[in-house]
């Protein structure tokens, strides 16, 4: 699906470039980043780029993924974006506590570079 | 960890009781005296150091795997993260998307790419293998159709299987109700994907892979049978090890990770069964197979309800041969936590000497009258052992007159083969407690259990100087004080012949015999009925199963009642004692 915006919150600076030139380059969609919880909290909430996703890191220093989307739910603007945490954490008790705050998702790093568009759209039921 | 206090005070136990019949031997001999006293001191001394050290091992062992757990799940993630950017950068400029690249410089690329593939296979493995040697990745057992779990493996595979050229068949030999067994279906799927990828790989194209169920009374067998280029026979087991491969090159150019069949064997004996290679008798190519247990009611098979694994309780003494003392200390662990007595021996001499003396107390023919020496009700045996082999031990064991009859469960690296011999059962390290405790069990109940004879007697003095009189004339018996150790112990396995007092502290002989009435595997029990009571003609039917003495405490004497049991339990093999009981 074409003319979306998304949001990529990563704290590793090459993390974020690839993600973002594999979304452009797959999907077409148009990438805004941010390398913290806090930056990511702001971009959101710009209204003149509001995201349609956004794809978040769990650990990051300062505010991890969990507690920014918990923040994000506290803001009704940008409470109704769905948020998919990208994450290198795989083991059975942490996709558990990720699937217990209410996400849209969880996807795995290392990711496919070739896929990850369509995977975030199966994910959140856009059309492909 | 509150066992440590009974397995330091065991280890005194037996270095006391070593220490008592060097004595008596000392005494007998003059010369050298004071210098098998020192060595004697020392190796005290040395059993005293190694119980602490195992004591603080123990201790240190619960810590150690919280601070594994955290190292292994951040050293995966810090992988994991440089690995994002690598895959993802490769990832984009392999696939042309940026723009050409010259062709000697995408072959560079693509192989910096299949090798970070293989790189990222490798982390989830060891991950995945970590969690499930700790233990920490327990399974969600259900009735499940290995027939059915076989066809998903094989729907999964179809694609490989297509682009390889090879065919890949089912076939299900086992009869409809007999493929049910409880297992974790995820794990048992991984199992069977990760062996019929194994086999496409190493097969030309064109040949088929040919997976086959069978079943028999206990167990599910199910074999992958490929026409590849075979396993040779020194590899047969090494495979199944980390980072083991045939051929070195196989990892790079196969994209494995050699830990593929490592996990599968962990996953299987998790599962209690067995997993070995073997190649084809009739042609090029390895058989692998898969031995799964359809747990401890196979005969019910079509109910769905769950099973838990087994947590048996045993009791008798187990005599553990093993020249590894660390895998000693576990397995005596393992075994005294549910409910074994436990001696040890650290070499095939030893376990020769030690069972040879303990059946001779146990049967009274020594002079230290010790009523509680009761005889070895099975010994684990290791193969591989400096000196005399296991087989070689086994087979001394099975020649002397006085250890013959007793069970032998082998203990090796090696799966069970043909050799299986003289042994009664098979137990394959690395092993689970389940799988140690479940075999352990088989054997001791198909050799007929603890003993051959239950004797139902509240009263302790009178049990013991029965039981010792049994033990004197050969006769494997054990007791029970109450009703309830008397129901769980005939759940164990039925015993050849029953001796009831009517009178026990939580109820009566009446509703034992009411109880073993309603049991198909008890109700023809040859009873011998040895009470107080004066028993009227009613009494004496409600008491009757099989074959039934009745004898009265006030006339008879123990003694004449061991004769009587000993002529009963010598007179009748099992089936006659049976046929008896149903014409009576």
């Amino acid at each position: 699906m074409s003319g979306m915006r998304i949001l990529i919150i990563d704290d590793e600076d090459d993390i974020r470039e690839v993600a973002a030139l594999s979304l452009e380059a797959t999907a077409g969609w148009e990438i805004i980043t941010a390398s913290s919880g806090f930056d990511g909290i702001l971009a959101a909430a710009d209204p003149g780029r509001r995201p349609h996703a956004i794809l978040m890191d769990v650990m990051m220093p300062g505010m991890d993924g969990p507690t920014t989307f918990r923040q994000m739910q506290l803001n009704p603007e940008i409470a109704g974006i769905p948020v998919l945490l990208l994450t290198a954490k795989v083991q059975g008790v942490d996709q558990r506590r990720f699937a217990g705050l209410g996400v849209a998702g969880v996807l795995f790093k290392p990711f496919d570079p070739l896929t990850l568009a369509s995977q975030i759209s199966e994910t959140l039921g856009w059309p492909q | 960890m509150t066992a440590l206090p009974s397995i330091v005070s065991w280890l005194l136990l037996v270095s006391v009781f070593l220490l008592g019949v060097l004595t008596l031997r000392l005494a007998s001999r003059a010369r050298g005296q004071h210098k098998e006293l020192e060595r004697l001191n020392e190796a005290l001394q040395r059993s005293r150091e190694y119980a602490e050290q195992q004591k603080h091992k123990l201790a240190q062992r619960s810590d150690l795997d919280t601070v594994k757990d955290e190292f292994i799940s951040t050293v995966s993630h810090e992988l994991r993260t440089p690995l994002t950017s690598i895959r993802g950068a490769l990832g984009l400029l392999t696939s042309g998307m940026l723009g050409d690249v010259d062709p000697k410089a995408q072959n560079m690329l693509r192989i910096a790419s299949s090798n970070t593939e293989r790189l990222i296979r490798l982390i989830n493995d060891i991950l995945d293998l970590e969690r499930m040697e700790s233990g920490r990745a327990p399974l969600k057992l259900r009735r499940c159709s290995i027939q059915d779990l076989a066809r998903e493996a094989l729907d999964t595979m179809t694609t490989m299987a297509d682009s390889a050229g090879i065919q890949i068949e089912l076939q299900c030999r086992a009869p409809r109700d007999s493929i049910y067994f409880d297992a974790d279906p995820d794990r048992i799927l991984q199992v069977l994907t990760n062996l019929l990828s194994n086999a496409i790989k190493f097969s030309p194209a064109g040949s088929t892979v040919s997976v086959q169920i069978d079943s028999d009374t206990n167990s599910l067998l199910l074999k992958i049978v490929d026409q590849g280029r075979g396993i040779p026979a020194d590899k047969l087991e090494a495979v199944f090890d980390r980072f083991q491969q045939v051929e070195s090159a196989d990892a790079s150019r196969k994209g494995g990770t050699g830990l593929g069949l490592a996990i599968c064997r962990s996953i299987i004996q998790q599962h209690g069964g067995a997993i070995w290679a073997q190649p084809n008798l009739d042609g090029p190519g390895t058989t692998l197979w898969l031995q799964l247990s359809r747990s401890a009611r196979a005969s019910d098979s079509a109910s769905p309800e769950p099973v838990a694994p087994p947590a048996e309780r045993g009791e008798g003494l187990v005599l553990v041969c093993d020249d590894d003392p660390g895998i000693r200390v576990v397995v005596m662990e393992q075994l005294r936590i549910h409910g074994y007595e436990i001696m040890e021996a650290g070499s095939g001499e030893e376990a020769i000497e030690l069972a040879r003396r303990q059946m001779a107390r146990a049967a009274g023919l020594t002079r230290d009258n010790d009523a509680t020496a009761q005889p070895i009700a099975a010994i684990l045996l290791d193969l591989y052992m400096p000196g005399l082999s296991g087989w070689e031990t086994l087979e001394q064991l099975k020649q002397s007159p006085a250890t013959a009859s007793i069970p032998v469960v082998i203990l090796s690296v090696i799966p069970p083969t043909e050799r299986l011999g003289q042994a009664q059962g098979w137990v394959q390290k690395p092993f689970n407690e389940n799988l140690l405790l479940s075999e352990l069990g088989r054997v001791l109940r198909s050799s007929g259990g603890a003993g051959q004879v239950l004797l139902v007697e509240q009263d302790q003095e009178l049990a013991r100087t029965m039981l010792h009189g049994l033990h004197e004339a050969g006769v494997r018996a054990d007791h029970a004080a109450t009703l309830q150790q008397a129901v769980d112990r005939c759940m164990l396995g039925p015993p050849d012949l029953v001796i009831l007092e009517t009178a026990l502290p939580d109820g009566d002989g009446f509703s034992l015999v009411d109880w073993m009435r309603r049991q198909p595997a008890l109700k023809t029990m040859p009873l011998v009925i040895y009470s107080d009571r004066e028993l009227s003609d009613g009494d004496m039917h409600r008491l009757r199963l099989g074959p039934t003495q009745f004898l009265n405490k006030a006339r008879i004497r123990p003694k004449q009642v061991e004769e009587l049991v000993l002529m009963l339990v010598q007179r009748q093999s099992k089936p006659a004692a049976v046929a008896q009981g149903v014409r009576d």
